[in-house]
């Protein structure tokens, strides 16, 4: 057997060890994450249904949106493909353990390259079909369109799929090989980068040779005139899946050899590029010794020491020293918060400013939800694996002259502090965007700051609860049952603390004739909001004391 | 036969290798001394293709490493101090793995397996996913699977760390024996005694240069007779170190 099989077939026994390990666990996990996935799947496949129904209101504008909104989703999907891809593909190739075992084995760089690709690939895919089989099963149900849609559809996933995961590959083994070192020169030419980007956008979004209909969808849906270029592969994709629904065979295989084709190119070009390349980049990287880069001391954080006793000082700014110079950590915060800034500073660029007053308070409660969202995923990512990452060094922290509790506190205050800065300027900006009363912006502002503490109470409490100090992936310290209760419990959080609120201004604003007297029930939702906030931060935060101190280390 | 000639390597302005020439022939074993930071890992890098060097040569078998890296990887057996494994893999399926990587025929990788399972005490643990072995069973696993292409020339990184007494014993016995059937072995250890037991030949490294070079009895020669512990702390500094903690 060829030494590029064995790969293949160490991969297989890897996924059957891995199921194997899944199916051993108890049952009441299994249940638990298997309910939560189908729940997952059925509300967003219930709210994708009202949405098209949603549209179909609107008559003639609606079933316009609603065909182009088919191309608009997959090109919303090639960007988070890109994204993903370009953060896993730098793990796999640059960050893995893996590759230096690859690298002293027989393989050609071709192979490395290839493996790595299809790794990077499947890695990033797993949250496309999450997303798409609700999706794709909400517009077959509304159209009443053929069963033979869902097949076509996985049909073209796979060459999508290939080729967004191809252009993020190629990027950034290019950008490893070539990028210059020195500091200024790449920050000049990823500024440049950024800027001949924002440009591009900015010329995209000019409304002057577009008549008037595609005017205003344009300037209601951003990004619907790249959704339907011909040249754009979600447009290919959708275009492709609609035609052979309706049977045009000829046509559909048409669009299906287009995206093959050109997936095929792409994967091609990074397995024959990459091979080229690859050795010298990972050299750069990998094989470069220590970097002579000035280390981030943050000697201001030394003032910290005035405000907090010196052991919470010093283990605040040893996280934080540890945070910014891990790239994984930093980038994966930076890209979700810096998403959903550009979002927000974009409001106005899509006059959503000018909406009906209803409009701007539901578009106000949704921007809390996913500023929470994304509080609640990175809570799970970096704030409840806290403890769990001191691992075997923990027992420094227990040695010193310190105390759990402290320990404990040092951790959630970081925690808050940073992460109710970020949210509540992102809250802010975006209340401020869509000119909302003072009622509504104190309200989505108190909202978030919950979140934040109970988020962070949450993960905190939880992580010392639930701490692992021998295991050093922090993929499997999330994916415990106690990240996984973590999650849960935050998302549950947040539903239970953002729906009054979004209840109470939505009634007042459709029904302010009929019944004005809802908002007496708006310190009620306070009082709630202050209570389920108490509850989710201070139990766990401790019962998580409580389990340290039980502990042997 | 390992053949290194003017190697030179860098970090950041920070000199690794300084023209290290080295010549172990077949059937030698040849151990590598050197404090933290003299450029032994980055050697034994080099020569598995790990690291680029910046200037000089490296040939495994008469074979450039960086001009042919795929043959020579096909001949050579490398055992870092901390190896990757597939945690995710059982002990047995990793064997099987390793034998394919290197195309042997699967009735030999079996009869292997059960060889060296059987010497190195893993039998009990064929079916133990890798994840869930302790350290010293991850290193006689990562042995067992280097010894199963038979590979000329053996690289190995601090060979003894983590190991009870018996699979020192096992090893140093399995190493010898690779040498007397005229394998070639490039060794590096801090533990002095490991070197006087089972070396053929000697070299002592600091700074990226061969201080001291020849077998055990030709160091004591050149160093009237000295124990290998004054001779390796003599040829390195590190004598004055330690004499300069003791007087403080």
């Amino acid at each position: 057997m060829s030494t590029h099989n064995a790969i293949w077939k160490k991969t297989f026994f890897q996924v059957g060890n891995a199921l194997r390990a899944m199916l051993r666990q108890s049952r009441l996990k299994q249940g638990f994450i298997l309910l939560f996935i189908v729940i997952f799947e059925a509300f967003l496949l219930f709210l994708f249904r009202d949405g098209f129904r949603f549209l179909s209101a609107f008559g003639g504008a609606g079933v316009i949106i609603t065909g182009r909104i088919f191309a608009l989703f997959f090109l919303g999907l090639a960007w988070m493909l890109l994204l993903s891809s370009l953060v896993s593909s730098y793990a796999t190739f640059f960050g893995s353990p893996e590759i230096p075992f690859l690298l002293v084995r027989p393989f050609s760089m071709q192979q490395i390259v290839l493996y790595s690709f299809i790794k990077a690939t499947t890695l990033s895919s797993w949250a496309f079909f999450f997303i798409v089989l609700p999706f794709v099963g909400a517009y077959a149900w509304h159209q009443a369109l053929h069963p033979l849609f869902i097949l076509w559809t996985f049909l073209f996933s796979i060459p999508f799929l290939f080729l967004c995961s191809s252009l993020g590959a190629l990027f950034v083994l290019m950008m490893v090989r070539w990028l210059p070192k020195p500091g200024k020169v790449r920050i000049f030419i990823m500024g440049s980068l950024v800027l001949g980007a924002l440009f591009f956008l900015t010329m995209r979004s000019s409304p002057n040779d577009i008549d008037e209909m595609q005017f205003n969808l344009a300037t209601i849906i951003p990004g619907m005139r790249l959704a339907v270029h011909p040249l754009s592969p979600g447009y290919w994709m959708s275009e492709g899946i609609m035609t052979l629904t309706r049977g045009h065979m000829q046509r559909g295989l048409l669009y299906l050899a287009l995206l093959s084709a050109s997936a095929a190119t792409a994967s091609i070009m990074v397995e024959q590029i990459g091979g080229k390349i690859f050795y010298a980049a990972w050299q750069r990287v990998r094989a470069a010794g220590p970097t002579r880069r000035k280390p981030i001391m943050f000697p201001k954080l030394l003032h910290i020491r005035k405000l907090l006793p010196a052991d919470m000082a010093a283990i605040m700014a040893k996280d934080i020293r540890i945070f910014f110079r891990d790239p994984a950590q930093w980038t994966q915060a930076l890209i979700f918060f810096g998403l959903l800034g550009l979002y927000f500073s974009n409001l106005r660029v899509f006059h959503y400013d000018q909406l009906p007053e209803q409009w701007r308070s539901a578009m106000t409660f949704l921007n809390v939800f996913a500023v929470s969202a994304v509080l609640s995923s990175l809570g799970a990512r970096f704030i409840y694996p806290q403890l769990s990452y001191e691992g075997h060094s923990f027992w420094m922290l227990g040695l010193s002259p310190t105390s759990m509790p402290r320990i404990v506190a040092a951790k959630f205050l970081l925690a808050v502090i940073t992460t109710s800065l970020v949210s509540l300027s992102l809250i802010f900006m975006a209340t401020r965007m869509l000119d909302l009363e003072t009622q509504i912006q104190q309200a989505a502002l108190a909202l978030i700051a919950a979140v934040c503490l109970a988020v962070c109470g949450l993960s905190t409490g939880l992580g010392a609860i639930f701490v692992n100090l021998d295991e050093h992936n922090p993929a499997a310290i999330v994916s415990s049952f106690g990240g996984t209760l973590n999650i849960v419990l935050c998302l549950c959080f947040m539903l239970a603390a953002i729906l009054p609120f979004g209840t109470i201004f939505h009634i007042q604003q459709i029904s302010l004739t009929t019944n004005p007297g809802i908002m007496r029930f708006l310190p009620l939702a306070y009082l709630w909001l202050i209570l389920i906030t108490l509850l989710a931060t201070i139990p766990p935060l401790w019962l998580g004391y409580r389990s340290l101190m039980k502990r042997d280390f | 036969m390992i053949d290194i000639s003017s190697l030179t390597k860098s970090y950041s302005g920070f000199r690794a290798l300084d023209a290290l020439t080295l010549h172990i022939p077949d059937g030698q074993l040849f151990c590598f001394l050197g404090p933290n930071g003299a450029g032994k890992t980055t050697t034994i890098k080099i020569l598995t293709g790990l690291v680029h060097p910046d200037a000089g040569t490296a040939a495994i078998q008469g074979m450039d490493v960086q001009n042919n890296a795929t043959e020579v990887k096909k001949i050579i057996g490398y055992i870092p101090d901390t190896p990757f494994l597939y945690e995710r893999l059982t002990t047995s399926e990793f064997f099987l793995f390793y034998g394919e990587l290197y195309d042997l025929p699967s009735q030999q990788i079996i009869t292997e397996r059960n060889r060296l399972f059987g010497i190195f005490g893993l039998d009990s643990h064929r079916n133990a996913l890798v994840r869930n072995l302790s350290h010293g069973l991850r290193q006689r696993l990562i042995y067992a699977t280097t010894f199963l292409h038979n590979p000329p020339v053996l690289l190995i990184d601090e060979p003894f760390v983590g190991l009870d007494p018996y699979t020192i014993k096992l090893i140093k016995s399995m190493l010898q024996e690779h040498t007397r059937k005229g394998g070639t072995i490039l060794l590096t250890t801090h533990i002095l005694a490991i070197a006087e037991d089972i070396a053929d030949r000697i070299g002592i490294i600091h700074e990226g240069q061969m201080v001291a070079d020849g077998t055990l009895a030709t160091l004591q020669a050149d160093h009237q007779g000295a124990n290998l512990e004054d001779i390796f702390l003599q040829l390195t500094h590190a004598g004055k170190r330690e004499n300069a903690h003791v007087n403080a």
